[in-house]
């Protein structure tokens, strides 16, 4: 099928399966590596991306419904200068330590992104439940629940 | 000493790449005139392989080709390994355990392999089949390796023939045939801690090319390339200046060391010599990482220790048996190590202690988070706690009474000294910092209860272990460090960054560790394991600078014409009496002012080498690992009674770790070792079904925690006492957070409801049954 949609702001046509999942679109037709892959099942967050202003896990979208999507990845929160000042969730995972191999970081930032977008005010218990669809196995959580909190206090001070 | 940048919470040196996505790992490396490998997998656990018809699969556009065990040119009878020799790249004429590889398909896509994967038939001859070790070694048990003995293998190892036990341990001490001679008092039980997955996020992947003048070159996912190239020049016949092992820049999405030693790459480097030139990928999915890669922990072990009357420990007795896998390799490691540190930080002047190795029809264990600790700790831990039951003293009391303490001796005989640390005051902390909250009493829908732990782990690595490094300081004074120790998420670049910019006083932005590997110009290392990377990569990192700064000094002599002894260094220029002279203009030598050049420009090399690691004794099993690295841990708990959802509240760790280099990264290290024991203690657990087929191949079926499973709260104590061939006083410490969980846990479950458990984990199913049985 012919594929019609927007990734980080730039309009994109591709010749696509209608099974293809978006996780493998983004990774391997756009090489947009930013977004991982940790199980390709819905059960780890690595994959997660936004879509149409949702927090989504990329592995579990098929093409056939993406059509005029609006996908915004990792890459779309990324400055394009190389010494750019982050996004201030980013920057919040660097000051809260809640990095440490890095491969959940980005579904993290991602899901953040969403919660934040449509819930500036989200509650600790309202981050608690976004962050839950998401496995980190090097952090032990606490750090990056951390880093949430405080990634909240830098979006509202802007 | 004053310090300035150890010490300190120092931003990541790869937060920058991570937080924006470009960090690349192995699955985002992109290559020209790529290839995909796709595998068939056995399926069943045990069998003959009668038959491989490839022909329907090799029909389909876009293969390129079919190996198989009989098709892919390997001998028979030349295996790898590097403990044990056993293992082929893919199954020749039987398979030992469900995951293990019979067929291996290039095409061009991925989809295009798997499609052909689908389409071959292989036409098996069952065979009984054995998951369980004590199964494994009882009589009428199915040999797994017919071959067991006959395998070349390290001296260490003792294969025992005709049989599934490929190593049995031994460990005397003492009064070794009577342990228990003086004991008035005794405990004993039988113990399980299941096989557990590894689950770093990232699934393993290798990258295998052959270019046209036969250099292999090759990029993984590992923990170990210089382990990989041994493993490679050995099997493949090639000389080590020939291979390559890459391990890409974003380093590894996580490894637990279910990335170390070797495990995908010798099939993709001999499926890649079928397709010279192009590049042959190979990315395993989340469920080939369970049922393909390797596993950790497994054993099912018992356990009697004997007291006086007065609670001082007499003796100890134990077997373990750990079911090993198709494939023994690493685990002979776990066996040793599991043997010996059974006792945990205890005095017992007896020892008799015995572990097995033992194959089994499941997929092979390899190296996890602190093996051989956790498994015989969690024992010794439990016994501890129904003693001081059975003694009528407070368990705590007792654990101080038996706490080893300088001039004793470990279960190896080793003397205890000062400097190996304070288990006594990591664990009163821990008592004290759970006792600023009072632990609610159980009520109509709850029972409270507290547990406590104590641990001590040593590196288990062979005994010429390395780390050696080279250092360049650039012309405008910044440093270039490449090392061999790969960064995994511990943090590496970052410590080993603030060790360089201390020793050279420079400040932390002028270092830079390359964080990319190719053993053809990364310097030697071991593998990166044993969380001897602080350790042993920061010595041979403050080595180079010291060497720095000496040949800074040596340029510097030419100008001031003086003995290099009567110069100083600062970080910024060398003084000779009042006068200095800027390093900048000493980088690449002594240039006089007519041109010519003195002196040499600033490089070095550091190595560190573990010293006084010796073989075990085939006696007594006695010998000399590292140092040790003491701490203790405990917890609050809750229990749901209607639910036996078991909840940490309050969980505590301290580790006398010598010097924190980074407060921030050791205590994340602390965090997620304790989420893995938590995991394991009340989740997770490898689970086959009657067919010998893995059930748990996915994140849902094998649960691992997730943020609401984080305790309510989480606290980190660092003890300091300098291990004195540390850097900066610091000692291994990454792993250890993983140790005791599970005793700690389990004897807060039993302070809250006086339940006994020996065998994890304890699910909130397996609690309510338990409870509802004790009604
Ligand atoms: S890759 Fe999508 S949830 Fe794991
Ligand atoms: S940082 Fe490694 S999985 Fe989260």
């Amino acid at each position: 099928m012919e594929l019609k949609f927007k990734v980080n702001g730039q309009e994109i046509f591709l010749q696509v399966n209608p099974n293809d999942s978006l996780l493998y679109i983004l990774r391997d037709r756009l090489h947009l590596t930013g977004t991982k892959n940790g199980c390709s099942a819905g059960h780890c967050g690595a994959c997660v991306v936004i879509m149409n202003e949702e927090a989504v896990k990329s592995c579990l979208q098929k093409a056939k419904r993406l059509n005029n999507a609006e996908i915004i990845t990792i890459e779309g929160l990324t400055p394009k200068e190389p010494s750019g000042e982050l996004h201030p969730i980013q920057q919040a995972f660097i000051d809260a330590t809640a990095i440490q191999c890095g491969f959940c970081t980005p579904g993290y930032i991602m899901e953040l992104y969403g919660l934040f977008l449509r819930n500036p005010e989200a509650s600790l218990d309202e981050i608690k439940v976004a962050l839950e669809g998401h496995l980190c196995r090097c952090t032990g959580f606490k750090p990056i629940l951390e880093a949430a909190v405080l990634a909240q206090q830098y979006l509202n001070k802007k | 000493m004053s310090l300035n940048i150890v010490g300190k919470s120092v931003p990541r040196a790869d937060a920058r790449e991570k937080v924006t996505g470009t960090a690349l790992y192995i699955d985002d490396l992109r290559f020209p005139r790529t290839l995909y490998l796709k595998v068939l997998r056995a399926g069943i656990p045990h069998a003959k392989i009668k038959n491989i018809e490839t022909k329907e699969a090799e029909s389909i556009p876009g293969v390129l080709k079919i190996l198989t065990g009989k098709t892919i040119g390997i001998d028979p009878e030349h295996f790898y390994g590097t403990c044990i020799f056993d293992q082929l790249p893919i199954a020749f004429n039987k398979v030992r355990h469900s995951g293990e590889i019979v067929a291996a398909v290039i095409a061009e896509s991925e989809k295009t392999a798997l499609a052909a994967v689908e389409k071959i038939e292989v036409d098996y001859e069952e065979l009984p089949f054995v998951l369980d070790p004590v199964d494994s070694i009882a009589e009428g048990a199915p040999l797994i390796h017919e071959k067991n003995g006959e395998y070349k293998h390290l001296p260490t190892f003792t294969p025992v023939p005709n049989s599934n036990i490929f190593f049995g341990y031994n460990l005397k001490k003492g009064n070794y045939d009577r342990v228990f001679d003086g004991a008035d008092i005794y405990v004993e039980g039988e113990f399980e801690y299941p096989l557990v997955n590894h689950v770093a996020m990232e699934p393993h992947g290798a990258i295998a090319h052959w270019d046209l003048a036969g250099n292999l070159h090759l990029w993984s996912s590992t923990q170990a390339p210089f382990v990989v190239r041994e493993v490679l020049a050995g099997y493949l016949n090639l000389t080590m200046n020939k291979i390559n092992i890459h391990v890409p820049s974003g380093g590894l999405g996580g490894g637990f060391g279910g990335k170390s030693d070797y495990n995908i790459e010798p099939l993709v480097a001999l499926c890649a010599r079928f397709v010279p030139n192009y590049y042959l990928k190979f990315q395993l999915t989340r469920e080939e990482v369970f049922i393909g890669t390797v596993l950790g922990r497994g054993l099912k072990g018992y356990m009697k220790i004997g007291a006086k009357k007065n609670g001082a420990f007499v003796g100890i007795e134990c077997s373990q048996y750990y079911a090993d896998g198709a494939y023994a390799d690493t685990s002979c490691n776990v066996v040793l190590a599991g043997g010996h540190n059974c006792t945990g930080p205890y005095f017992f002047p007896n020892c008799n202690l015995k572990s097995f190795g033992v194959y089994t029809n499941t997929v092979p264990v390899g190296a996890m988070r602190g093996y051989g600790h956790p498994e015989g700790q969690f024992m010794v831990e439990r016994l501890i706690e129904n003693l001081a039951l059975k003694l009528g003293i407070d368990s705590r009391k007792l654990r101080m009474k038996n706490f080893l303490k300088p001039g004793d001796t470990n279960s190896l005989n080793q003397p205890i000294f000062e400097h190996n640390g304070n288990v006594r005051e990591c664990f009163q902390r821990v008592v004290d910092s759970l006792n600023e909250t009072p632990l609610p009493g159980s009520n109509a829908t709850h029972y409270y209860g507290r547990g406590f732990a104590a641990l001590v782990k040593s590196p288990v690595q062979t005994a010429n272990a390395s780390s050696n490094v080279f250092l360049k300081v650039n012309e405008d004074l910044t440093v270039s460090i490449s090392i061999g120790g790969v960064e995994m998420g511990q943090g590496a670049l970052t410590v080993l960054a603030q060790l360089a910019a201390e020793k050279l006083q420079f400040s932390l932005d002028k270092i830079r560790i390359n964080p990319e590997i190719n053993t053809q110009i990364t310097p030697w290392e071991w593998q990166t394991v044993a969380s001897m990377t602080t350790m042993r990569v920061g010595n041979a990192i403050l080595i180079a600078c010291e060497r720095a700064i000496e040949q800074f000094k040596v340029n510097a002599s030419f100008h001031f014409q003086c003995d290099i002894s009567q110069l100083n260094y600062n970080g910024k220029a060398i003084n000779y009496k009042d006068k200095e002279f800027p390093l900048e203009k000493l980088v690449l030598g002594y240039q006089y002012p007519d041109g010519h050049t003195e002196g040499n420009p600033i490089q070095a090399v550091g190595s560190s080498v573990v010293r006084n690691v010796t073989l075990p004794d085939s006696r007594t099993g006695q010998y000399h690992p590292y140092e040790w690295t003491f701490g203790a841990q405990g917890c609050d708990v809750s229990i749901e009674k209607s639910t036996g959802i078991i909840k940490v509240l309050h969980f505590v760790t301290a580790l006398d770790v010598g010097k924190v280099i980074n407060p921030a990264t050791a205590k994340g290290q602390i965090y997620g070792g304790v989420m893995m024991g938590l995991g394991h203690t009340l989740m997770e657990k490898i689970e086959y079904d009657t067919k010998g087929r893995m059930k748990t191949v996915n994140l849902r079926r094998y649960r691992i925690p997730k943020l609401s499973d984080m305790p309510e709260k989480f606290s980190c104590i660092f003890v300091e006492t300098p291990q004195p061939d540390g850097p900066y006083g610091a000692r291994p410490i990454a792993e250890h957070s993983a140790v005791a969980p599970p005793a700690a846990i389990l004897n807060a479950i039993q302070n809250a409801t006086g339940i006994s458990f020996t065998k994890i984990p304890i699910t909130s199913s397996v609690m309510v049954e338990a409870l509802s049985r004790r009604k």
